[in-house]
């Protein structure tokens, strides 16, 4: 512990004899039970107080009579900058010639030690100074543990934001023009994230999630959430599959009184098709070119709170028509308060989508943003909004779209072989057969040239035979609003009653050096395409013209249900044959 | 230095009439500044009552954390239960805004709320 340092001040050696005898006296009297002994040292005058102050660095100052009288104003203020900002009381010693007179009241000091001394006064003042300096140097010791830990917290939250900004580095929220999005710079602290990708065979997919509670706390969920939603979506995974993986993994992993609020959905731009989950989140708003207005509610639990879920039973399917746009938020938004403290709330919002009238309006997203800022002035941004034009161009392009002609096609020999897959119905009632047999391809030196169309062929060869063949939906039921949607439920509820039939998939692959071919044959137990013309038949609608701006040939024949797919590379054989 | 409100005790629990249950009153916003007491409430209470009820009446707000909250008192009666008879957890008298918030979160779907 170090000393309690007195600064006495005066050019009388015999003053300053006299004060340090007084401090010695008190030192002696005084309990000592734990306080710091003093230390004192002595100058002549205010200057040499000065040079020796940063040296000394006294607590307590003390002006004999004669320097008390002769010090400057600027003098003294000089000696006490040089404190900073720790407050070192400064005492003069004032003489009172006749007894009686109250003494005079001089400027630039804290407190006045009378002369001739009564040591128990001197003695008390002493005391209480040394305890008021105590408190003081606790105080900004406290202070300084406070700013590093403040200091670590700043850096650990810039730390924590630079990981999540990584996370986010596969989204594609920012090249995808139909999508709008702002996210506070203090969201993902606020446990709120954003995430958008695309699936193999093109479709979007996107989560807005909102996990319970503040801080960093929240913030680590958003690790094995969004590492989930990156490595499965891209791979071909199903929506549900993806769903229960992340219910799955937040369950087993967070603790009890923390889960996600999670919108996520699928966009399935050439289907016109959008599967929406809503786990806990405030209902996203679907606003249609009309000005119509849906509100889509919260089907099931936040996830992670069950290990079970139920996630079948609460998607959504929605039918899309031009124009369609999706506005989802968090709870941010409702919750934004004003002065009076009154919340935004959702009929604001409604109000703020619905009074354009009818017209598609292009501000709707800045409105919103605008008056909730408005509304919420005095509080920080803690909002989460996106805005996403469902039927914008620029999600029909696929996100391979670049990579393809950057790398045109070249790369190393693909091979010669052949796989075939059988899968049976209890396979057929959960299996997501895409990924895996996308994840073999993708082994194949060179295979990654033609992921897209193989994972579109695939996908949409698979749905036919699981739809129409395996599970005999009528693609006509999508004609109608509500036949498009009892189309999906009922496709759900065939599923899962599924007892019998199968499907099988052969992959074949000719390789000739500078291209190849690859056949794909898919067969169910179907009844096989009906007989009628084409434009009737089964591949009605997109189907058929998506399969076929990727396969080179699609053959198919009524009655039968086997269809044979070649997606060709590279240059044709009979090219290959010709010099140039 | 202004001292907010929020500090002062607006958890209050009793046991009721019949003797069978805990009451748990949570005043004001239901927020994570109050979950040590919101735990204190239910805590150690000898012996395990028959049932938990959390009175919403006078609940302003409620936000993620205290469903959190509400979650933990749920484990609670699942560990409790491993003893003995589990004690039901059931959650009453909220305003529109509160069962608004806890029909959003399904939660009607793993408490009785009444």
């Amino acid at each position: 512990m170090s000393d309690f340092r007195i600064l006495i001040v005066d050019p009388d050696a015999r003053e300053i004899a006299t004060l340090q005898t007084l401090i010695q006296d008190w030192e002696y009297t005084s309990d000592q039970g734990g306080a710091r002994p003093a230390l004192v040292c002595a100058v002549e005058g205010v200057e040499q107080a000065i040079s020796i102050y940063e040296e000394f660095h006294p607590e307590l100052i003390v002006l004999g009579p004669s320097a008390a009288v002769t010090a400057s104003a600027p003098e003294l203020r000089r000696l006490r900058q040089q404190s900073g900002i720790e407050p070192v009381p400064i005492l003069f010693v004032q003489e009172v010639k006749d007894s009686g007179a109250a003494p005079e009241p001089l400027g630039g000091c804290d407190d006045i030690l009378i002369k001739p001394y009564s040591p128990a006064l001197v003695q008390l003042k002493l005391a209480s100074i040394r305890r008021f300096c105590e408190f003081n140097r606790s105080l900004i010791a406290q202070r300084d543990r406070l700013r590093r830990h403040h200091a670590d917290f700043l850096q650990e939250q810039a730390n924590a934001r630079q990981i999540f900004s990584n996370l986010g580095n596969e989204s594609c929220l920012d090249v995808t023009p139909g999508i709008r999005y702002h996210l506070s710079p203090r969201a993902v602290l606020n446990g709120d994230l954003l995430a958008a990708t695309h699936s193999p065979d093109g479709k979007l997919v996107l989560m807005l999630g909102d996990f319970a509670g503040h801080g960093l706390a929240a913030a680590v969920g958003a690790v094995p959430l969004t590492s989930i939603f990156y490595s499965m979506v891209p791979r071909g995974f199903s929506f549900n599959r993806v769903l229960r993986e992340i219910n799955r993994k937040l369950h087993d992993i967070l603790p009890r009184q923390m889960f996600c609020c999670l919108v996520m959905l699928e966009l399935d731009p050439r289907r016109n098709h959008l599967r929406l989950l809503n786990a806990g989140m405030p209902s996203p708003c679907l606003k249609s070119a009309n000005g119509e207005l849906r509100m889509l509610e919260s089907r099931h639990l936040p996830l992670g709170v069950l290990a079970a879920d139920q996630i079948e039973r609460s998607v959504v399917n929605l039918r899309v028509r031009p124009g369609d746009r999706l506005y989802l938020w968090s709870d941010g938004i409702h919750e934004a308060r004003n002065g009076e403290g009154e919340h935004f709330g959702e009929a604001r919002l409604l109000e703020l989508l619905g009074n354009d009238g009818g017209a598609i309006d292009e501000s709707a997203f800045e409105r919103i943003l605008v008056a909730v800022n408005a509304h919420a002035s005095q509080q920080h941004d803690d909002l989460s909004l996106v805005e996403l034009d469902l039927t914008d161009e620029s999600l029909m392009q696929s996100t391979c779209a670049e990579q393809e002609c950057s790398g045109e096609r070249r790369g190393g020999r693909i091979g010669e072989w052949s796989i075939k897959l059988r899968l049976a119905e209890t396979e057929l009632r959960n299996a997501d057969p895409l990924p895996h047999l996308l994840s073999i391809l993708a082994q194949m030196p060179g295979a990654a040239r033609f992921q897209e169309e193989l994972a579109i062929a695939l996908s949409e060869l698979f749905r036919n035979a699981l739809e129409h063949g395996v599970l005999g939906l009528d693609s006509s039921l999508k004609c109608t609003d509500e036949g498009f949607v009892h189309y999906y439920d009922l496709m759900a509820e065939r599923r899962s009653q599924l007892d019998s039939g199968w499907i099988s998939i052969s992959l074949r692959c000719r390789d000739w050096g500078g291209g190849g071919e690859l056949f794909l044959e898919v067969e169910d137990s179907g009844a096989g395409f009906p007989h009628v013309s084409e434009a009737k038949g089964i591949y009605s609608g997109r189907g058929l013209g998506l399969l076929q701006t990727v396969c080179r040939q699609v053959d198919s024949r009524p009655g039968s249900s086997h269809v044979l797919a070649v997606i060709e590379w590279g240059e044709p054989v009979s090219e290959e044959a010709t010099p140039p | 230095m202004v001292v907010s409100d929020r500090f002062e005790n607006r958890v209050y629990s009793e046991v009721s009439e019949s003797g069978d249950a805990l009451i748990i009153r949570v005043a004001g916003h239901f927020d994570f500044n109050l979950h040590r007491e919101f735990q204190r409430a239910y805590r150690n209470v000898i012996p395990a009552p028959e049932k938990f009820v959390v009175d919403l009446s006078e609940t302003e707000h409620l936000d993620s954390a205290a469903l959190g909250m509400l979650l933990l008192l749920r484990d609670y009666c699942v560990e409790a239960g491993r003893e003995g008879a589990e004690p039901e957890v059931e959650l009453v008298n909220p305003n529109a805004h509160v069962s608004h918030i806890l029909t959003v979160s399904n939660f009607d779907r793993i408490f009785s709320i009444r």
